[in-house]
Formats: C-alpha cells, sequence, structure tokens
C-alpha cells in the first residue's frame, strides 16, 4: 500500500490543530468583548432597569424565579455600589442603587442583607453613597412591614436618624421600638434612653458605632462601625491639638504655618497623626484650625460629629 | 470545496422551504406581528412603542425557535436516517458538510428575519400613515426608526451564536437532549456577565472560580438585546455594534470548528 | 492491478455505559481483490458485511489494520471520486425529487447545469424509474428507492462500487435487472464488491466469493475452488408409483419424498446406476418424469462452515475484559 497514511481517524495532529483554530478564535472573541466592555461599560445594567420598575405584578412575572432574581440583582446592585465608587468620575450619583435595592426587595422581602445594606449606603452622602437617608428608612420601614421581628431594622433606622438626620428625638423613638421587639439585646434600651438625654454627644456617639461595630453580621458593617470609631478618635486628637494652636495664635498673635512651628517650642515631639497613621494638616479655615488631611482614609469627617452636643427637639 | 459548502447550505435553505411547519411558524409571526397595528389601537399613545416591542420581542421568539429546533436536527437527523451515507462517500469532507449546515441555517434565518422586519416596518408605515400628528408627538424615537435594523442586526447575529451551539451538539447528541441544553445555554447566557461578578457574594474561591471560568466559556449573549434602547430611541454606539458582532461571530466560528472536529472523528455505526 | 485491498483490519466496539467490553465486529481481514472482478461478500446476518463496507467506505475508522482502494486510503479525495456506494435500505431526503436528488448529487463530482441533470435523467431511466423523477423521494416505496440508491451509486461511473444488499426490496423483476446491471458493470471494467446473504445471486454473478462468519473471513476464492463439483446423489421423480413398490426399492433409495397422490421424489446414493433405477421404476409400473444430479452448493458449504464456526467459538464475540 503506497499511501503512507492509514485509513484511521484524523491523526493527532489535525485533532490538536484543529482545537487551536477552536481556541483562537474563542480567544479572539474574548479580546472584542474585553475591548467592547472597556469602551461601553453600563449599557447592560441600564437597559434592564429602564424598563423594570419594582411594583406588586413584578414576583408574579417571575414565574417562580423570584428568589433567583432576587439574588442577580443583588449581585448587580453590590457591582454597582462598588464600581460607582471606585470609578473616578467626578460625579458620582448611585443613580441606581436604591432602585436595584428596591427591585431586590420587592422579589424578596425578606432579603435581610439588601436592606441592611440600603440601610448603610443609601444614607452616605458624596462620595460615598448618594445621601439619600429618606430612602434608607423608607426601605427599612418596608422591611419591618414584612419582616415585623427583624429589630436589626428598627435599629438600623434608628442610625439612620441619628446619624444623618441628626434628629435625636426620631432616632430614640427608633431604638425604643427596635427595644420591644422580642430578641433585641439589652442595650437597644440604654441607648433609646442616652440618644434622648445626649444626643449628638461624642460620647453616646462612640457607644453607639461600638455597639455596631460588635454585633456586626457583616463584614462591611463591621468595617463601616469601625471607620467611624476611628474618625471619633480623630476628633479627639484634633480637639486636642485645636487647644494648642489656640494657644499658639494667642501668644504668637499669628496662625501657625507648620507643624514644626509648634515642634519648636517644645509642645510637640513628633508630626501629630490621625489614628489611620495620616499626619493632621492645618487649616485655617476650619474652626479649630486643625484637619483631617484629605488623603486619609478617614476623610472626609461626617458633619454629624463635629456638631455640638445636647437635646434638641 | 467552497462549491461543495454551497451545495449543502443551499439544500438546507431549500429543505427549510419547502417545510410546511416553517412556513406556518413564518405566517405566524407575520400575523403577531399585524395584530399588535389592533393592540396598538387601544392603547393611546404608546402604540408605536408597543408595536416595535412586540415585533421586536415576537421576532426574537421565533428566531430563536427556528435556530434551536431547525439546528440540533441538521446534523442528528441526516445521522439517524442514515442519510448522511450516502453524502460522505462522495467527494465531501466531513468539516465541508458541517460548514455547509451551519451557513444553510444562517441563510434560512437571515431571511425569516428579513420577512419580519419587513412585516415590522409595514405596520409601522401604516401607523405613521393613519395617525401622523397622535403618533409623533408620544414617542422617543421616530416610527420608522433605522434603529431597529440595528436590533434586527444584533439579533441576528445572536442567533448565528445560538444555531452554532445547537449544531455543535447536533453532532454527537439527541435532539431532545440537545434542545434543552441550547436552550439552557441561551438563559444562561442572558447573565453571563452577572458570573463575573459572583466571587463578590459566594465565599468559596473554588465556587467564585468556577463562576469566572463559565463566564469565560460560556456564550455572553446579553448585550446582543438592545431592543430596549432602540425602543426608546437611544443611539447604540457603531463600534458597539462592531465589537459585539464580531464577538459574535468569532464565537458561533469557534463553535463550529469544534462541532466540524468531533463530527470527523465519528464513527456512523 | 489491485483494486482493493486489506490487511488485518479490524473493527472493535465499546458495547455498554459504565464498563464497557469491547466487541469484535470484524477480525482481522485481509482480502485482496483485483480490478474488473465481481466479489461476492457473503455471510449470515451480523456476520460483519455492513462493518466491511462501511470501514471500506470510512464512514467509521478501524481499530487496527489498513485499507487500500487503488494504491490509496478510502478518505482519499480522488478515491472518492472513483467509489460508488449503495448502502443497506437506503434512505434518502423526503423534500427532494429523485431528480434533483441526483443532480445534488452530481454537482458534488463537479457536474454542472444541463450535462448534470442529463445523466440524472439517463440514469433513472436505466434503472427503471424514468417515469417518477420528479416525484418526491417521500412517495418511493422500498423497491424504488432501492432503484434510485443504484442510480446514485454509478452517478460518477465509478471504477469500483460497493453494493451492501443490492437485491434487498426488490421483487424477482427487480433482482434480475440487478444482475443485469451488475454484468454490465463488469463488461464495462468496474470493479464490483457486494454483499449479500442470497446464495444465488453470488452463483450467478460472481468471479469469486468471500464468506465472514462470526467477523471472521473463513475463505475466499473462486466458486469451483471452494465447491467440489462432484454429484453427491441423484434425485429421481416418479408418478403413478405404488406405495407397496416403493418399499421394494428401500435399499436402493436413500430417501423417498411424497410429493402428491402417487408421485415421489426419490434420492439415491451417487453410485447409483440411474438408468437401470429409471428402468427398474418403470418397469415396476411407474411414470417417469425426471432425472437431476445432486450437487453440493453454496448453501450447503454456507451452512457447514457457519455451523462449525458457531461450534468453535460458543462464547461469541466479546473480547475478554481488560
Amino acid at each position: 500500500m503506497s499511501d503512507g497514511r492509514t485509513s484511521g481517524r484524523p491523526p493527532g495532529r489535525t485533532v490538536a490543530r484543529l482545537l487551536a483554530v477552536a481556541a483562537v478564535l474563542w480567544a479572539a472573541a474574548l479580546a472584542l468583548q474585553a475591548a467592547r466592555d472597556q469602551r461601553y461599560p453600563a449599557l447592560d445594567v441600564e437597559s434592564d432597569l429602564l424598563y423594570l420598575r419594582a411594583g406588586p405584578t413584578l414576583p408574579r412575572l417571575a414565574l417562580g424565579f423570584d428568589g433567583l432574581l432576587a439574588d442577580l440583582y443583588w449581585i448587580r446592585a453590590i457591582q454597582h455600589y462598588g464600581d460607582t465608587r471606585l470609578s473616578t468620575k467626578p460625579d458620582k450619583q448611585y443613580r441606581l442603587l436604591y432602585p436595584l435595592l428596591d427591585l431586590v426587595t420587592t422579589l424578596d422581602p425578606r432579603f435581610t442583607v439588601a436592606y441592611r445594606f440600603g440601610a448603610i449606603f443609601l444614607a452616605e452622602p458624596y462620595p460615598d453613597g448618594p445621601g439619600r437617608a429618606d430612602l434608607a428608612i423608607g426601605l427599612l420601614e418596608r422591611g419591618l412591614r414584612a419582616d415585623p421581628a427583624r429589630w436589626q431594622y428598627a435599629q438600623d433606622a434608628g442610625f439612620v436618624y441619628y446619624w444623618w438626620a441628626q434628629d435625636y428625638k426620631a432616632a430614640a423613638a427608633w431604638f425604643d421600638r427596635a427595644a420591644r421587639i422580642e430578641g433585641a439585646p439589652w442595650w437597644l434600651r440604654s441607648m433609646a434612653a442616652s440618644t434622648l438625654a445626649q444626643g449628638g454627644d461624642r460620647r453616646s456617639s462612640r457607644q453607639l458605632w461600638r455597639q455596631l461595630y460588635e454585633t456586626a453580621e457583616h463584614e462591611w458593617v463591621k468595617n463601616n462601625a469601625q471607620l467611624k470609631l476611628m474618625q471619633l478618635d480623630a476628633l479627639d486628637g484634633m480637639d486636642a491639638l485645636a487647644g494648642l494652636v489656640r494657644r499658639y495664635t494667642t501668644d504668637t498673635g499669628r496662625f501657625p504655618d507648620s507643624w514644626a512651628a509648634l515642634g519648636a517650642l517644645g509642645w510637640l515631639r513628633e508630626i501629630p497623626t490621625d489614628p489611620s497613621g495620616t499626619a493632621f494638616v492645618l487649616d485655617r479655615s476650619q474652626p479649630g484650625g486643625v484637619a483631617v488631611a484629605p488623603s486619609s482614609p478617614l476623610y472626609p469627617i461626617p458633619a454629624a460629629f463635629t456638631k455640638k452636643a445636647g437635646p434638641t427637639s | 470545496m467552497a462549491r461543495v459548502i454551497g451545495l449543502v447550505a443551499y439544500h438546507v435553505f431549500k429543505e427549510s422551504v419547502r417545510d410546511k411547519v416553517l412556513y406556518n411558524l413564518v405566517l405566524f409571526a407575520i400575523l403577531l406581528i399585524a395584530a399588535s397595528y389592533l393592540i396598538g389601537q387601544m392603547t393611546a399613545g404608546q402604540d408605536v412603542k408597543i408595536i416595535k416591542d412586540l415585533g421586536l420581542a415576537a421576532s426574537s421568539v421565533f428566531g430563536l425557535f427556528m435556530a434551536v429546533f431547525i439546528g440540533v436536527g441538521l446534523v442528528w437527523k441526516e445521522v439517524d436516517r442514515r442519510s448522511v451515507y450516502n453524502l460522505l462517500v462522495k467527494p465531501i469532507r466531513r468539516h465541508e458538510f458541517i460548514i455547509g449546515k451551519f451557513l444553510g441555517l444562517a441563510g434560512t434565518l437571515l431571511v425569516n428575519l428579513a420577512v419580519m422586519a419587513a412585516a415590522l416596518y409595514v405596520v409601522l408605515a401604516l401607523m405613521a400613515w393613519r395617525q401622523p400628528a397622535l403618533v409623533k408627538a408620544s414617542v422617543d424615537a421616530p416610527v420608522l426608526d433605522s434603529g431597529l435594523l440595528v436590533a434586527f442586526f444584533l439579533l441576528y447575529v445572536q442567533l448565528l451564536v445560538v444555531t452554532s451551539v445547537a449544531i455543535c451538539f447536533s453532532t454527537f447528541s439527541s435532539p431532545m437532549l440537545s434542545a434543552a441544553f441550547t436552550v439552557g445555554l441561551y438563559v444562561v447566557g442572558h447573565f453571563n456577565a452577572d458570573l463575573a461578578h459572583f466571587e463578590h457574594v459566594v465565599d468559596s474561591p473554588a465556587a467564585a472560580w468556577l463562576a469566572k471560568a463559565l463566564y469565560y466559556l460560556l456564550p455572553n449573549l446579553a448585550p446582543f438585546d438592545v431592543k430596549m434602547a432602540v425602543v426608546h430611541g437611544q443611539a447604540v454606539p457603531a463600534l458597539f455594534v462592531l465589537f459585539t458582532a464580531g464577538y459574535g461571530v468569532l464565537y458561533a466560528a469557534a463553535m463550529i470548528t469544534l462541532a466540524a472536529l468531533i463530527f470527523s472523528r465519528r464513527d456512523f455505526k | 492491478m489491485v483494486a482493493l485491498e486489506t490487511e488485518h483490519l479490524t473493527k472493535d466496539y465499546a458495547v455498554g455505559f459504565w464498563r464497557p467490553r469491547p466487541y469484535r465486529a470484524l477480525d482481522d481481514l485481509t482480502l485482496r481483490i483485483e480490478s474488473n472482478e465481481v466479489f461476492g461478500f457473503l455471510g449470515p446476518n451480523g456476520a460483519g458485511k455492513t462493518t466491511t463496507l462501511k470501514l471500506l467506505t470510512q464512514l467509521i475508522y478501524p481499530t487496527s489494520g489498513r485499507i487500500s482502494i487503488f494504491g490509496r486510503s478510502p478518505g482519499d479525495p480522488e478515491v472518492r471520486r472513483r467509489i460508488g456506494f449503495l448502502p443497506e435500505a437506503p434512505y434518502f431526503y423526503d423534500y427532494l425529487t429523485a431528480e434533483e436528488l441526483l443532480a445534488y448529487f452530481g454537482g458534488l463530482f463537479g457536474l454542472r447545469g444541463q450535462a448534470c441533470r442529463a445523466r440524472a435523467a439517463q440514469l433513472l431511466d436505466r434503472v427503471g424509474i424514468g417515469g417518477e423523477r420528479r416525484l418526491p423521494l417521500r412517495k418511493f416505496s422500498k423497491g424504488m428507492l432501492q432503484r434510485v440508491g443504484l442510480a446514485q451509486a454509478i452517478l460518477n461511473q465509478p471504477d469500483i462500487v460497493f453494493l451492501d444488499e443490492p437485491m434487498s426490496g426488490l421483487d424477482p423483476l427487480g433482482r434480475r435487472d440487478v444482475r443485469a446491471l451488475i454484468l454490465e458493470l463488469r463488461d464495462r471494467g468496474c470493479t464490483v464488491f457486494f454483499s449479500s446473504h442470497i446464495l444465488s445471486d453470488a452463483e450467478a454473478l460472481c468471479s469469486r466469493v468471500g464468506i465472514i462468519v462470526g467477523g471472521q473471513l473463513v475463505t475466499a476464492g473462486s466458486l469451483s475452488d471452494i465447491l467440489a463439483f462432484d454429484v453427491s446423489g441423484w434425485e429421481i421423480v416418479v408418478a403413478d408409483l405404488d406405495p407397496a413398490v416403493l418399499d421394494d426399492f428401500t435399499g436402493r433409495v436413500r430417501r423417498a419424498t411424497r410429493i402428491s397422490d402417487r408421485r415421489y421424489a426419490l434420492e439415491a446414493p451417487a453410485q447409483t446406476e440411474p438408468e437401470r433405477l429409471v428402468a427398474d421404476l418403470r418397469a415396476r409400473g411407474g411414470r417417469f418424469i425426471s432425472l437431476n444430479p445432486i450437487r453440493s452448493t453454496l448453501e450447503d458449504f454456507f451452512v457447514q462452515q457457519v455451523a462449525a464456526r458457531r461450534a468453535q467459538s460458543p462464547a461469541g464475540r466479546f473480547m475478554p475484559e481488560g
């Protein structure tokens, strides 16, 4: 038989060649997709939401897959938050955060983590969130209607009022309501009382955040609380430094131009840093003359912290 | 080679033309689109949008149906009924057979989609002619929008991807199983982008890794669906269309290569 | 010139899903077929005839061994141009007419347009269904499909045709036509390789035969080599014979079969002088009808070979595991 090839299957090298061709084609396809995604990232999520509004008919439309769809939109909600927060664009609107969380909780009214995520991050002001405390409260109220035994929602609502709205009376009322729910921890009652008495001062704030830190169920809740605690500590440090700046200004008649000036007088041993390790800055425009550096992870300190303490109506 | 492929493709097309079932399907699709005109009469203001939505949706569903149900049988039927014996002993290579089948179905889909697109435009033209003022006041996009063609084009490329998957399954699996897998992949393909983000919500790194692998392996079909944007008059960037279509064509080519490989190694018992 | 040659051709199938056992469909087939032969490939059902044909046309791939057709591999496109194949119980495309089918296949060979259509029409006439050429194939009977199959097998004027059970589904007229076609092909210089389990066809047509049983080639050669053409007995048909008279002939007659009232077929051993026996029967009142020598036929040989082979390997063709 003159033909060197056997009459068997296509030889191994043909198989390898075809597989290589398929792999190259597939890789090229993925490359094109990556190029497209880089230029036009938003096109997919937006198109859904242009059309899909949460409403009572939505779970029925989901044909029994509402749980799965809720998970899907939860993933997208987190993705949207993360992408927006990390993006370098100056205009961070977090436009889709509430609609997405709304969708998730409509499809699955017991999707606890979505409510709690919304409680924290919907209320966060620019640049870390859309700054919509009202939406956060609305979401939590819905959550309580669906799941009245979930005291955490009431506690979170209390936080939002305390923190972002600075409405201490309302906050106390929410903490009280939370305390009455069976299974709620003991300290909520005392929290309600202290909020009413001294809402707004640093000590009760610190107590609040510490409680949240210790009882946190999720990593990001813990991290958020820890950040707030560090900011409170920073404020303590700033108060002490403000005292020094005041003395200097009174003594020399002018505002210190650097920390070295204070160091020269022997009042400081080293450049003062905030709890994150970043140096404080001298800032004439600030009330105490001291501020947290913009490069610090603690920047900006929320206005709620710097407000004076005292019961308010 | 091209001649042989052309012959196989031509006969796939010929079979679809002579297939009564297909005729009825296309007819139904056209009727549906025509009926949307009546539906549009009932809802003041939003009728153009509804007609476009319905027309695009019907084309999408029927197109998918055709791609899957013809595709999964294309190779399997010939093998099962042994008509493939006569064909393969002629001067035709096995991969020419597969490519020919794919191109034949691609041609069939093109013609059917064109017919449905034409029907839609006819209905829209009728609307524009009958009630010009009312219509123009209330819509985001022009009634006879060329943007619709973009939606149809991307729908076509998407169906090519589905077809290539169906044919690939058809080379080794029965029509029932192939249809199930292909439809399954179509559904997963719409949520493909979310697979990439799984790692943010699952704890196990193995699951996240698997999700990422699936994201790359499975077709990403959601971007082909620009119906929403087109109906609302949003411009779809040309480069987006180019990249997306390119992705689809290359992915389909990869699947067909795989199908040719599987087919060329088969025994026909 | 050698048209077809196989060397130790073997095909195993894996049977079973969880622990597949190899089933040997064809075992070590070595054959050599010269140009312009008519070769009959005979064997009982399931012997491996169709497997062999599929291997030769590369519809399946061998487990081991080699095939050479005109010196090339069966997958070679040059070889494909010179081959014709008729599968067993062929099936074509419902939606095409006979003419369109042949035009399709003709196109694959490079025939075009008018020449292609003319050839299609001519072939369909040749196989006897010229009148039905515009009919869709879904309306064709089994016999008509067989004829279409033959037509497409010789469409390209092949140098070698492979026919799998070419007579199946045909009535006696059809079978006679096919026989004539095969002889015509031979006269034109074509090599014919056909498989069958109908032995009389082989006897009538073949220059050589091969007999395959249980996946193995038992014998191959010209008919005259295989069969001894000795007379093994005589058959005498007598009428008007008295049963009592028959008893007297018991010693000389091996077997007596009653055909009807007083009409018998008598079988006498080879050594008998048949003329003497006939004369004696007539003397006793019988009326002589016919006298025929009994020769060993292909069928006898066949049955004997199959039985021998089956006795040899009762376990069948499953290979030992591992």
